[in-house]
């Protein structure tokens, strides 16, 4: 009697992929064994046959080799079907599946890498997604090894067919590395520690030319762990010795800077579920109606000790990858700046909240009309706006923030940062965004001290970017097609 | 698949429909078994859902669940959904599912249809929401 792939709970449907790996299985069981037929199989047959092997591969250990060996033997299509089933299992079941189809799982990932599977990127994008950030438990400490370790054993490899995969790597580990490094003796967390440290140095001093194409948001996650040597090192080259990466074409830190970091980046730190969840969110729950979706939300995801960091991650997220249309834009459904409040408020620790608010600024500080998204700078701003006057606390906590990004985060480039942040604020009034800057700047609660901040940012972005602050009516429209 | 708006009390199992489940109250003793009601909702309604057995810890709130063959009757003069003895519930899902509070179903008034006496029709809104499980936000 086939095993199931995954655990299932009373009174839950079964998942319909296990389901039809099992039937698979089943159904051609007889033919699973030696001696394989030689017949070449339809493509409904070939597709029955994939799935009946990956069933086996996860189920019966003892003839996993067999079974990859009856793989091999019928493959005609670079492994592509193949991959993509074993994709689908981690992206619906991964945290579902019993421990020993885990193992197995990341045992056939690694076949795949050697035979150089087509699609062997996405699908370890598809683990990497399944690492929990904030998450201590054995289970996504584990998970975090054994992939850490694909990417050091397979490093030549992976090279070969695919660099952007260390990429993604990278981006997952260095944000990895700042909760690993946060907590301390323990023996256990100490190995991976060091494999990651590993890994992210290698990756970032061998091949930093493929580093370059993260942009912006590398820096965000290395200034997070300037306090361990390795990257103190990096930090320092980055900044004064650029010449030290031998990369064609780099000599400063303002081109990481200037590149917009991909969405992709941002999605490879939320689980598929977590995804689902949010962009339901956002999608289809009116302002008003939040409450129970966010419960549900903060009890899944956020209420374990140190999963905080995770919102991070979620703000991340909101800004960059989901980018609603006009049409909800316009509706009454829940709007993203809601959501980044909500998570704002829901935050505890001090550091957290900090690296929060980065997230939701950090596009300001380097903000080009020419190769930015409006999208991603829209809810920091209606945030700072709709929060007044009855939580004016949220608006001064931002806008305190944001001038403090620009006096301290790179002095070196303080002036641009300067002229982008003030660009920031006129291209949301000129698209529309908010109707004026007025409500900020004549709003008599907010402190006098900020207003004369704002004041002076704005009015040293005259000449030709000057908007007259007021004539532009609000939209509503805005989003940018980019 | 009956939307929660459209049920109507009768002694048949026949309703099969999908909501989420919003909220729970504690476990209580009925008969030999323990029963727990439950406040769920779809997109047109609310009703007072009476979990039974092994279905009490089975659901949590976000949970999206499917009924098939259940009943919607009086029950110790309060009117619930429930499973009963020939219908079955299954989780199949998480927190996808939009919902309203109101109308709340259990919360209305019923009284036979005066020109077809084995159909109830409503008379009255007793409560617009639940007054066991009062809106929270």
């Amino acid at each position: 009697m086939p095993l199931n792939l995954s655990r299932i709970a009373s009174h839950e449907v079964e998942n319909p992929t296990d389901l039809s790996l099992r039937g698979a299985f089943e159904l051609l069981e007889p033919k699973l064994r030696p001696p394989f037929a030689l017949t070449i199989p339809t493509p409904q047959e070939y597709l029955l046959l994939n799935k009946a092997i990956l069933h086996g591969v996860l189920c019966e250990t003892h003839f996993a080799k067999t079974h990859i060996k009856h793989l091999h033997a019928i493959v005609t299509d670079g492994y592509g079907l193949f991959v993509s089933l074993v994709a689908k299992v981690t992206n619906e079941l991964y945290v579902k599946l019993v421990e020993p189809v885990k193992c197995q799982l990341i045992w056939v990932a690694k076949e795949m890498i050697d035979v150089q599977a087509v699609g062997v990127h996405d699908l370890l994008v598809c683990f990497l997604r399944q690492i929990v950030g904030g998450d201590f438990s054995d289970g996504n400490l584990w998970l975090c090894f054994e992939i850490v370790s694909i990417l050091l054993t397979k490093w030549d490899c992976l090279l070969e067919v695919e660099p952007m995969i260390l990429t993604s790597g990278l981006y997952t580990y260095l944000r990895l590395l700042a909760d690993h490094s946060r907590l301390l003796s323990n023996p256990k967390l100490e190995a991976l520690k060091q494999l990651e440290i590993d890994f992210c140095i290698k990756v970032l001093r061998e091949q930093f030319s493929v580093c370059l194409k993260i942009g912006r948001d590398l820096v965000r996650l290395l200034q997070d762990l300037v306090h361990l040597p390795n990257f103190r090192a990096v930090w320092k080259d980055l900044v004064l010795n650029p010449g030290n990466f031998k990369t064609p074409g780099f000599s400063k830190i303002s081109q990481l800077y200037n590149t917009r970091t991909s969405s992709q980046y941002s999605l490879l730190r939320i689980t598929p579920e977590m995804e689902t969840q949010l962009r339901f969110l956002l999608t289809y729950v009116k302002l008003g109606s939040q409450k129970r979706y966010q419960a549900w939300f903060a009890k899944k995801f956020l209420c374990e000790p140190n999963r905080e960091t995770l919102i991070v991650d979620i703000v991340r997220f909101i800004c960059c990858a989901h980018h609603p249309t006009n049409e909800i834009i316009q509706s009454d459904i829940l709007p993203r700046w809601a959501v980044v409040g909500w998570l704002l408020n829901h935050c505890t620790k001090n550091y957290v909240q900090a690296n929060v608010k980065l997230a939701l600024l950090y596009d300001w500080l380097f903000f080009d009309e020419r190769v930015d998204n409006i999208m991603n700078i829209e809810p920091a701003m209606l945030l700072m706006v709709y929060s007044l006057p009855r939580y004016i606390d949220v608006t001064h906590t931002l806008l305190e923030f944001l001038f403090l990004l620009v006096d301290s985060y790179d002095v070196e480039h303080k002036d641009n940062m300067v002229k982008c942040v003030s660009s920031s604020f006129s291209v949301l009034v000129k698209k529309g965004v908010i109707r004026s800057l007025d409500v900020l700047t004549s709003c008599d609660a907010l402190s006098p001290l900020l207003k004369e901040r704002l004041g002076k940012l704005l009015s040293g972005a005259g000449g030709k970017n000057y908007i007259p602050w007021g004539v532009v009516g609000a939209l509503k429209t805005y989003r940018c097609i980019v | 698949m009956v939307s929660l708006k459209d049920i109507v009390p009768a002694a048949q199992n026949n309703i099969d429909t999908k909501f989420i489940l919003l909220d729970k109250g504690s476990k209580t003793i009925q008969g030999h078994n323990e029963t727990c009601l439950a406040l769920v909702a779809d997109e047109t309604a609310a009703v007072h859902f009476q979990l039974w057995g092994d279905e009490c810890d089975a659901f949590e709130p976000g949970d999206i669940i499917q009924l098939a063959n259940g009943i919607f009757s009086y029950n110790r003069n309060s009117l619930v959904l429930r499973a009963g003895k020939r219908g079955k519930v299954h989780k199949v899902g998480e927190f996808t599912m939009v919902f309203v509070e109101t109308p709340n179903m259990s919360e209305i008034r019923w009284i036979p249809d005066p020109s077809n006496s084995n159909k109830y029709i409503q008379e009255a809104v007793i409560s617009p929401h639940s007054r066991i499980f009062p809106p929270k936000y």
